[in-house]
């Protein structure tokens, strides 16, 4: 199942409308641009992933926002920046209790059946969200304030939330909360894993097939780009095939022999290939939201000493590791969140450079002093031993560097390849030292789904995001205040102040920062990334 | 084929009307026979799943860590992962029979549905797998008993090499070769003919090189018997003795093997359709398996298991055609 990947995307909860900024690194986007744009053409897309159902209501996958995005227009927009700008809703007022959500909707909006847009489909698709039968593994749970909507008349809806959600604007703004043509939506939700209907700037008539792609063709009568978009009206392209190609050899061979446009995700061994071969561009941004990182179980184990936490931050060379793994392609981590992430707190970063001795010292103290036959550290005559269980193949060339680096400052790693039943089981148990992922998220609210102790998994619970086990009272209070700040500097204040105490718990030892990537032959203009750090398909033109 | 009978080195069977019966009779056996294996083949996997550690539900669940509470009760319902272990299998047997598999976990739709779209995927690739296979190996094998020694074990050799080589690794030689350096044939987006071409190869690279050598051998054998000479004497053609005597009298052990082969094209299709990206009932299985997604890996094993079936009834049928001696037999 590759666990570890499969919940490498989730809900940042509530996603803070907050002035983000999602960096770019090198080989950025969209500039270099030649002359005028050129309308037309269809863009051909490998895609290394696929969603299990095209419904956004419905999938929890970045592969499903990516997908439905081009079809599904949402209420309000979030640029890439973070700034919340109008879209199907033209304006948007809330109640000073923070509990009711005034929407003035856009004139002359029409979903690709035909149908006109208004205050009822606005209502049917929020309820459509939270109706048990959609059984949706992200979108309800991303507006789990939500209590009810209603029209007011065919321009105005009204939403009443349950408690104040000042996350609930940008969680209305991500494809997850996407409007369908209602008509859709009185269907079995069955029929929206494969065929969805919106009022964006494509539609798809065939639909997506499983194993095999979607095929989208340009909306002309696209006339409601939202505010701040670069580009206004309807498409350039005059459709995109997407394909799915799991095969990472496959992926990289279509591009560059030509037989596809662009493609997702390649390697950092194909990456760093391409980086030097002018006819062909690779576009990334960092995801923000937590580094992919190593999570220590600090409820029980050897691990629940904070000073083998250290230890283990300070003894590894984590970032020259990096380096070696992927070839400079992804950036070694230096703190809770990732540098691109608003609100990341770089008065941080000190704490996590290499320091050899301060490790050592650390486990002296802890009194792992003794050493046996293997070089490892005792104490009481057992070995000191950290089990990492991970179900994902692709984390192994990393393991195995990290285990080498550990056993110089005599720590055994002892790498459990799991299936993902046993590893679900065990996770939920918390019967493992160690367990690595990443968390891709559009703010500093990550925080409180990775650390609150409400999240922490357990077999009633059901699996959750605080796998380090992460349970301080101080901490929960922050939670708390940021949750009532209405002030965003306030907020991202109380963040800072969590991520200094995550920090000096060392409750996460962070790896590298994940990469969205789309790589393109250098005709492909235009390319730019989402908030949530997945390509934007809707603005690309073809030069050639 | 009548004409080809008449020649037969055991004479004619029985009239062909009584003929016709018995192999009514003898596919009606079969069937029932494969019954019983159906059912094993539900069942084992059946097991097996439930063997597997980690709660079907928390599984699903991983795909988002963040659903609420009130999904996974829906979700569990929805399953009846709540009823006994006895209770659902039994449920599960009385829909099976009926074919009914269910809606996928994972996928959300009605399993016949999603194999629906993946099943003319895959029978493609094995019915176009399966023709190379005959006809090369045919034509191989004539080829090569006429050869020389010489020419024959170097034949040997590029079998034994072919029946060794990694179906992967054999897949990616090709699309580096003939996709990606000489653009010939389409890496993606195989749902065309063309696109057809590179995997119907690999796979067929190996079960082609067996079966032709093993017709090879049988021919080799058969060039000693009698009836060729005889046959010879006639004054036929070389060729006409090598394929309407020899080749007939090495068929039988062929096709056998040939009917194993059929069956487990399916499971080599895995690997295929992952480097080709193909869709198909590979690939399905095992996404499915990795998600636990039980209604669709039983449908697939049953699948698998049928498709098996149907090929042992085709090999006994040919075999009954092609040669008498077990018609007197049955």
């Amino acid at each position: 199942m590759g666990a570890s990947k499969a919940w490498r995307w989730g809900a940042a909860g509530a996603a803070a409308a907050l002035a983000l900024t999602a960096g770019c690194s090198a080989g950025g986007d969209g500039e270099g641009t030649t002359g005028a744009p050129r309308e037309g053409g269809v863009l051909k897309l490998a895609l290394e992933k696929e969603p299990e159902c095209l419904d956004p209501h419905q999938t929890p996958t970045q592969s499903g926002r990516l997908l439905a995005r081009p079809i599904l227009d949402s209420l309000v927009y979030q640029d890439p920046k973070g700034t919340l700008h109008p879209w199907l809703a033209k304006s948007w007022a809330v109640s000073t209790d923070g509990l009711k959500y005034t929407f003035n909707l856009r004139d002359g909006v029409k979903f690709t059946d035909g149908s006109a847009f208004d205050a009822d489909a606005v209502v049917a698709n929020l309820d459509h969200v939270v109706d048990p039968k959609t059984k949706s593994l992200l979108a309800a749970s991303l507006i789990s304030a939500y209590d009810s909507a209603k029209a007011v008349d065919p321009k105005t809806v009204e939403v009443t939330l349950k408690k104040p959600d000042s996350g609930f604007l940008a969680a209305v703004a991500t494809p997850n909360l996407g409007i369908h043509a209602p008509t859709t939506l009185k269907d079995d939700p069955a029929k929206l894993c494969s065929k969805i209907v919106g009022s964006g700037p494509f539609q798809s008539d065939g639909g997506f097939i499983q194993q095999q792609g979607i095929t989208y063709t340009k909306n002309p009568d696209y006339a409601w780009s939202p505010e701040g978009a670069a580009h206004q009206g309807p498409a350039r392209l005059d459709g995109i095939e997407v394909q799915i190609v799991p095969d990472d050899p496959s992926r990289s061979g279509a591009l560059t022999s030509g037989q596809v446009d662009a493609v997702t995700a390649l390697p950092p061994t194909s990456v760093k290939e391409l980086r030097g071969n002018d006819a062909f561009k690779v576009h990334s941004v960092l995801y923000p939201g937590a580094n992919h990182s190593y999570w220590p179980n600090t409820a029980n184990g050897t691990l629940a000493d904070v000073r083998v936490r250290k230890a283990l931050r300070a003894g590894i060379d984590w970032k020259k590791i990096v380096q070696n793994v992927y070839f400079g392609v992804y950036e070694g981590a230096e703190g809770v969140l990732s540098k691109s992430t608003p609100g990341f707190d770089a008065s941080v970063t000190p704490a996590y450079a290499y320091d050899p001795a301060a490790a050592n010292a650390l486990l002296d103290e802890a009194g792992w002093t003794a050493r046996d036959g293997d070089g490892y550290r005792t104490k009481d005559g057992k070995r000191l031993k950290v089990r990492h269980m991970w179900s994902d193949p692709s984390v192994e060339t990393l393991s195995v560097q990290i285990q080498a680096a550990a056993k110089e400052i005599g720590v055994e790693f002892v790498e459990e390849n799991l299936d993902g039943g046993t590893f679900v089981d065990r996770l939920l148990k918390g019967d493992y030292e160690i367990i690595d992922t990443g968390f891709a998220a559009p703010g500093p609210d990550v925080l409180r789904v990775l650390f609150s102790k409400a999240n922490i998994p357990t077999p009633d619970r059901g699996i959750a995001n605080n796998m380090a086990r992460y349970d301080n009272p101080v901490v929960e209070a922050d939670f708390d205040a940021a949750l009532r700040a209405t002030d965003p500097a306030e907020q991202l204040k109380i963040y800072a102040k969590v991520q200094q105490q995550l920090t000096e718990d060392a409750a996460v030892l962070p790896i590298y920062t994940s990469t969205s990537s789309l790589t393109a032959r250098s005709g492909v203009q235009g390319v730019a990334f989402h908030v949530d750090g997945s390509p934007n398909l809707t603005e690309i033109w073809l030069e050639s | 084929m009548a004409g080809v009978l008449k020649t037969g080195p055991a004479g004619n069977g029985a009239p062909a009307g009584t003929g016709r019966a018995e192999l009514v009779r003898l596919v009606l056996l079969r069937a029932g026979g494969s019954a019983a294996v159906l059912w094993g083949a539900v069942t084992a996997t059946f097991v097996l799943l439930r063997v597997m550690p980690g709660n079907t539900a928390d599984v699903l669940m991983a795909r988002s860590t963040t659903a609420s509470a009130e999904t996974r009760a829906q979700l569990i319902a929805d399953y009846r992962l709540d009823e006994s272990v006895g209770a659902q299998y039994l449920a599960y047997l009385g829909k099976t029979a009926r074919g009914d598999f269910g809606d996928s976990y994972v996928l959300r739709r009605p399993v016949t549905e999603v194999l629906a779209t993946q099943l003319p995927h895959t029978l493609l690739l094995v019915a176009a797998t399966l023709v190379v296979t005959v006809a090369g190996a045919v034509v191989l094998a004539v080829l090569s008993a006429r050869a020389g020694r010489v020419a024959r074990s170097v034949f040997a050799g590029v079998e034994s090499l072919l029946v060794a080589v990694p179906p992967f690794w054999l897949g990616l030689v090709l699309l580096t070769l003939f996709s990606f350096t000489l653009p010939i044939f389409p890496a993606v987006g195989s749902s065309s003919l063309s696109g057809l071409v590179l995997p119907t190869l690999t796979l067929a690279a190996g079960p082609l090189a067996l079966v032709s050598g093993v017709l090879r051998e049988g021919m080799l054998r058969a060039l000693h018997e009698p009836f060729v000479l005889t046959a010879r004497t006639r004054g036929i053609s070389e060729t006409a003795v090598h394929v309407r005597h020899v080749l007939r009298h090495a068929l039988l052990p062929a096709t056998s093997l040939l009917g194993w082969i059929g069956g487990s094209l399916l499971g080599g299709a895995v690997i295929i359709e992952i480097v080709f990206s193909r869709p198909g009932v590979g690939r399905l299985l095992l996404t499915s398996v990795q998600n636990k997604d039980l209604p669709v890996v039983i449908a697939v094993v049953l699948l698998s298991a049928l498709v098996f079936v149907v090929f042992t009834i085709i090999v006994d049928v040919i075999t009954w055609l092609v040669d008498p001696r077990t018609r007197e037999a049955a």
